[in-house]
């Protein structure tokens, strides 16, 4: 029973490591560029939702997620519009690459000028400890939002790539940026949109981690190798693969801890690194 | 009226120039056709038109106004569009939606999926195919559908009858002159010179980026035409 706990927690925590993926998915799968910032990105979020908290304590501190999303959507398009789409035409697929990198770079130290290097984290006071007994498991109340959101999340990216005209233009762009141009389409708009809401995902998702567990400025580099695990577990480029990987390796980790206490995400990189040996093209083998 | 004017005009491939000062004229309602051996610069003149190539000079003007140096996404909302070579669908959308993107320019006109679907009936059973389930000629159908969706006034074609089955081509051609009775203007660029000066009222010939022969459809000798195709 107690191992059955701990793999329904872990998969409550995959839901947000496939949050934390899918932002970078979708970016990777729309212009081919991986965005090494993403992570740094999720830790800015956080401060954000943390000095908003500390700025109106009436509010509950899951509103704050409402400004923290439109704000990080924001800071993606301008991103994308003002620094990434002067290389996004680059011949040499490192220009970009190594543009984001260098962008890492700058937010890190930033981040440690602006708020210090002390540890943080998002307080939820009630709603943390809160739990509801399901079929004699404990059930924590937070993490199963958390899941939920996560699948929302999901489902609502999914429809509106597939059943909408802006799903359609980032599709057809993401095949061909030149001929879209023959249809009205500007291409640099699209990209600037969709890392806009790449980023937007983010955020939900550094602020839901930042209440689990906490956040220096330099947690952007694991956060980043998670989103990362995750995309190339669920097979690049396919969405509900990213959220299987994130459930994935969530389980791995918690039961990795359960096994051995110190082992910290141990386990559940090792599990990545077996399966990237036995299953390199991800558990779903699709394009999605 | 003249639709489409283009006067003097250069266009670069980096430091290689392509096209050398040329003329060329498109009337309201007209069916040109532009034919020339590979390589004569049938297709970057036509991408030079559409704003695909930005390295150019000289006039072009399109429905009275100037579009040397329009970006081509406005230029599809004039109503100058394209059916580029290898018909370059999007391959992870559907039939339907790759006709869908035709619509996203916005302009209003008669063109819409049913009638593309009525044009060519072969689609609508495969509407939610993907291209690559389709024979050439199906997809050069969709391209040519998706074009049409934009409502143009004048409609480029490149190479719409290269690798498809002579049945196909016949297909494709009969459904231009339903596309001619919209009121809408052709270029029809290929490399099939009888096929191209049947379908049209005026043909030009390039050769090695400058226009070496320009006649009406009807008067003009086959002899002629080899010679400026050739340039012997």
């Amino acid at each position: 029973m107690a191992w059955l706990e701990t793999l329904v927690n872990g998969a409550f925590l995959g839901g947000l490591y496939g949050l934390l993926g899918i932002g970078l998915a979708l970016v990777f799968g729309v212009m081919r560029l991986v965005n090494i910032a993403h992570g740094e990105f999720m830790v800015l979020a956080a401060y954000l939702a943390v000095i908003l908290v500390s700025l109106f304590p009436q509010v509950h501190p899951l509103f704050v997620l409402i400004p923290v999303v439109l704000a990080a959507f924001a800071v993606g398009y301008l991103y994308q519009a003002v620094i990434m789409n002067r290389v996004a035409r680059a011949p040499d697929p490192l220009a970009p690459l190594l543009l984001t990198f260098g962008v890492s770079i700058v937010l890190r130290n930033l981040m440690v000028e602006v708020f210090g290097a002390d540890v943080r984290s998002l307080q939820l006071g009630e709603l943390s400890r809160a739990s509801l007994n399901l079929f004699g498991l404990s059930i924590g109340v937070m993490p199963l939002l958390t899941l939920v959101a996560a699948v929302l999340l999901f489902l609502l990216l999914q429809w509106a790539l597939k059943r909408t005209q802006f799903g359609r233009i980032v599709r057809a762009t993401a095949d061909r940026r030149d001929i879209v141009r023959l249809f009205g389409v500007k291409p640099d708009r699209v990209y600037n949109y969709v890392m806009g809401l790449s980023l937007a995902l983010g955020a939900i998702g550094g602020v839901l981690l930042a209440v689990r567990s906490s956040f220096t400025p330099f947690s952007g580099v694991e956060r980043l190798l998670i989103a990362f695990e995750v995309v190339v577990l669920g097979g690049i480029g396919s969405f509900w693969g990213a959220l299987l990987g994130g459930i994935v390796l969530g389980m791995a980790q918690l039961a990795g801890l359960k096994w051995d206490a110190n082992a910290g995400l141990l386990y559940a990189h090792l599990l990545f690194f077996v399966m990237l040996l036995i299953r390199p093209a991800g558990l779903v083998a699709s394009k999605a | 009226m003249t639709l489409l004017e283009v006067a003097g005009l250069d266009v670069f491939h980096g430091d290689l120039q392509a096209i050398f000062g040329l003329d060329f004229s498109v009337a309201e309602r007209e069916a040109v056709a532009l034919v020339g051996a590979n390589g004569a610069g049938k297709t970057t003149f036509l991408r030079a038109l559409v704003g695909l190539i930005d390295s150019k000079r000289g006039n072009v003007r399109f429905d009275g106004g100037d579009i040397a140096a329009t970006p081509a996404e406005s230029i599809a909302r004039l109503g100058l569009c394209m059916v580029p070579e290898g018909r370059m669908l999007f391959d992870t959308l559907t039939v339907e939606e790759n006709l869908l993107m035709g619509q996203v320019s916005q302009r209003s006109g008669s063109w819409n999926l049913r009638r593309v679907f009525d044009l060519f009936p072969a689609l609508e059973e495969r509407r939610n195919h993907m291209p690559r389930q389709l024979s050439g000629g199906q997809q050069q159908m969709v391209a040519i559908g998706r074009a049409l969706m934009c409502n143009p006034r004048l409609l480029l074609c490149d190479e719409i009858s290269l690798g498809l089955a002579p049945v196909m081509v016949e297909q494709i051609y009969r459904a231009f002159a339903d596309i001619r009775t919209e009121g809408t203007a052709l270029v029809l660029v290929e490399q099939d010179v009888k096929r191209a000066a049947s379908a049209s009222d005026r043909i030009y010939c390039l050769l090695k980026g400058r226009v070496s022969l320009a006649a009406s459809a009807g008067d003009v000798s086959l002899n002629e035409l080899t010679q400026a195709y050739f340039g012997m």
